[in-house]
């Protein structure tokens, strides 16, 4: 092949990676100590690998199999720079993983050089001109020969450095390695990595989604011991059309009215007796926040302001407006409405709460914030409440409530814990926090200054509850199948 | 085992600057070393296949 300018960018890349390789090991490994994790060397070998075959095509041409496993090596070092990135990239500013260089972590900069080197294979492939591809030993020139040597040199490094590190087969790098030393006695091989659950997609961020079916409902087995209970005083049907299921309620600040949402995202409004519908809409539930599978939970912030949320803590809030303009509103509601404006669509973050999804959400006027409450699930079998300012809709407290010394409360046996409740509706009255579980049928009153249950009733005989809304004396559940549960309301000593 | 597949470039490196004529031998190394690539991302990474952020 005539063309030699291929060739020179060749193995002018080819000095570069041996640059980075060598840079990872003799200044970064043997200057400052560092050792690749696992993942940092299947990242690294990827590179040596992608120059490898470089000097395959310096010295036998561009045969189509070697020009194919360059591609492929840089689809799975680009890929690998993105699973390895994952694992931090959703840290705080600044934290990561080992050494920052130029502002970012080496798992970073390697996505930017896989990028690189597959921007280098499709020019190399213009400049390899019409016709097709074709190999056959050929002479290096010098500075072939220089990549190779200065490539070789460089990977001899990385065997030394990984003998450390790694160690010999069957050992593999480890997860959390130490700092390189060249002191046999501080070299830490291991077989960790062959440890752990078998093969999954996503990891520890695959969490079940919540779901109130099959929950156990007998209060007498849950966690608490010995609960009160109180009455349920009357049913009643929701009589109101709504597209979807009733999954959450909230009452108006004077009581006269409700907030309903369903599993469809419609959310309406109502009288006391449930029967009349003031108003209500379907908001479009994908564009651009996800709403997830509906709403979950609704909140009443002030006469005319409201909120739904979904389970996964992504959230509108609305307005009523008599007089919203229809046309405007296409783009927030799946109905054409003139009764609402949407002010909001948003996504609280949590920190405790973090890999967990909710149920609920109240209203606390008091502190003018959010309170969500979230579910538990195998990973995480936690009871937390997360609070929310109402000026920045962020997040400003998260806990665990425990149990109030003095309040009676114990649980059943030692190993039980209030991470077994499952709260599908959650309101606030006098600075306590109503959360309603729907797992053995609950209620948790808690103590949102002092963050303790200072209250726990059974409600024998609720079904799959979903929302919970305080009214006067009573409080109503929002059931399964469309029905309302009125209960009585515990009698609690005034704060 | 990472320290295998530097060893196995190395080698396949040296033969291709050193000893063209040794090309499928050294082509050969460079299938091993590959497969000794995806031997230890399925390690690495099999407990969450897809990059572990939110999804």
């Amino acid at each position: 092949m005539k063309n030699q300018a291929p060739f020179t960018v060749l193995a002018v890349a080819v000095l570069a990676l041996a640059g980075v390789l060598g840079t990872a090991s003799f200044v970064l490994g043997f200057g400052f100590g560092d050792s690749p994790c696992i993942l940092c060397w299947a990242q690294r070998l990827g590179m040596a690998l992608v120059a490898l075959i470089g000097i395959f095509i310096l010295r036998y041409g561009p045969k189509p199999r070697y020009v194919g496993l360059g591609i492929l090596l840089g689809a799975y070092g680009l890929y690998m720079a993105v699973r390895h990135s994952g694992l931090h990239l959703a840290r705080d500013v600044g934290q990561g993983f080992s050494v920052e260089l130029l502002g970012a972590h080496t798992y970073i900069w390697s996505a930017f050089i896989y990028w690189i080197g597959v921007v280098v294979m499709g020019v190399l492939l213009l400049l390899f001109g019409e016709g097709p591809l074709e190999g056959g030993t050929r002479e290096p020139g010098k500075l072939g020969r220089a990549a190779m040597a200065i490539f070789l040199v460089t990977i001899a490094g990385n065997v030394v450095q990984a003998f450390v590190t790694a160690g010999p087969p069957p050992y593999v790098g480890g997860g959390d390695p130490v700092r390189f030393s060249f002191n046999p006695s501080h070299w830490a091989w291991t077989f960790e990595e062959y440890e752990g659950p078998g093969p999954g997609w996503r990891g520890r961020w695959a969490i079940d989604k919540p779901r109130l079916a099959g929950l156990p409902s007998d209060p007498q087995q849950g966690p608490l011991a010995a609960l009160p209970g109180l009455a349920i005083r009357r049913r009643m049907p929701i009589g109101v059309a709504l597209r979807g299921e009733v999954s959450a309620l909230a009452a108006a600040p004077d009581g006269e009215r409700f907030l309903l949402t369903t599993d469809a995202h419609a959310v309406g409004i109502v009288d006391p007796t449930f029967t009349r519908l003031e108003r209500s809409t379907v908001v479009d539930p994908a564009y651009s926040v996800d709403l997830g599978r509906g709403f979950v939970g609704a909140a009443w912030l002030d006469a005319q302001t409201v909120m739904a949320i979904a389970e996964n803590k992504s959230f509108v809030l609305l307005q009523t407006d008599d007089h919203a303009d229809a046309a405007s509103n296409f783009r927030y509601f799946l109905v054409p409405t003139t009764q609402w404006r949407e002010l909001q669509l948003g996504r609280f973050s949590t920190v405790r709460a973090r890999m967990m999804y909710v149920r609920s959400l109240a209203y606390d006027a008091g502190s003018d914030s959010l309170l969500t409450v979230a579910v538990p699930n195998r990973q995480t079998p936690k009871l937390v409440v997360s609070r929310f300012e109402r000026g920045d809709l962020t997040l400003s407290e998260e806990f665990e409530p425990g149990l109030a010394p003095g309040a009676g409360l114990k649980l059943a046996t030692p190993g039980r814990s209030l991470g077994e409740y499952y709260v599908s509706g959650a309101a606030v009255a006098d600075g306590r926090l109503y959360a309603l579980s729907a797992a053995y049928d609950t209620l948790l009153v808690i103590d949102l200054a002092a963050r303790q249950v200072v209250g726990a009733y059974a409600i024998p005989g609720l079904e799959q509850p979903r929302g919970l809304a305080l009214r006067d004396g009573e409080m109503f559940v929002a059931e399964a199948g469309g029905r309302l549960a009125v209960v009585e309301r515990p009698a609690l000593a005034p704060r | 085992m990472e320290f295998l597949n530097f060893l196995l470039i190395f080698v396949a490196g040296y033969l291709v600057w050193r000893k063209p004529d040794k090309e499928k031998l050294a082509f050969r190394l460079l299938l091993v070393s590959l497969a000794l690539l995806v031997y230890g991302f399925f390690v690495g990474s099999r407990t969450s296949i897809l990059p572990g952020v939110n999804f």
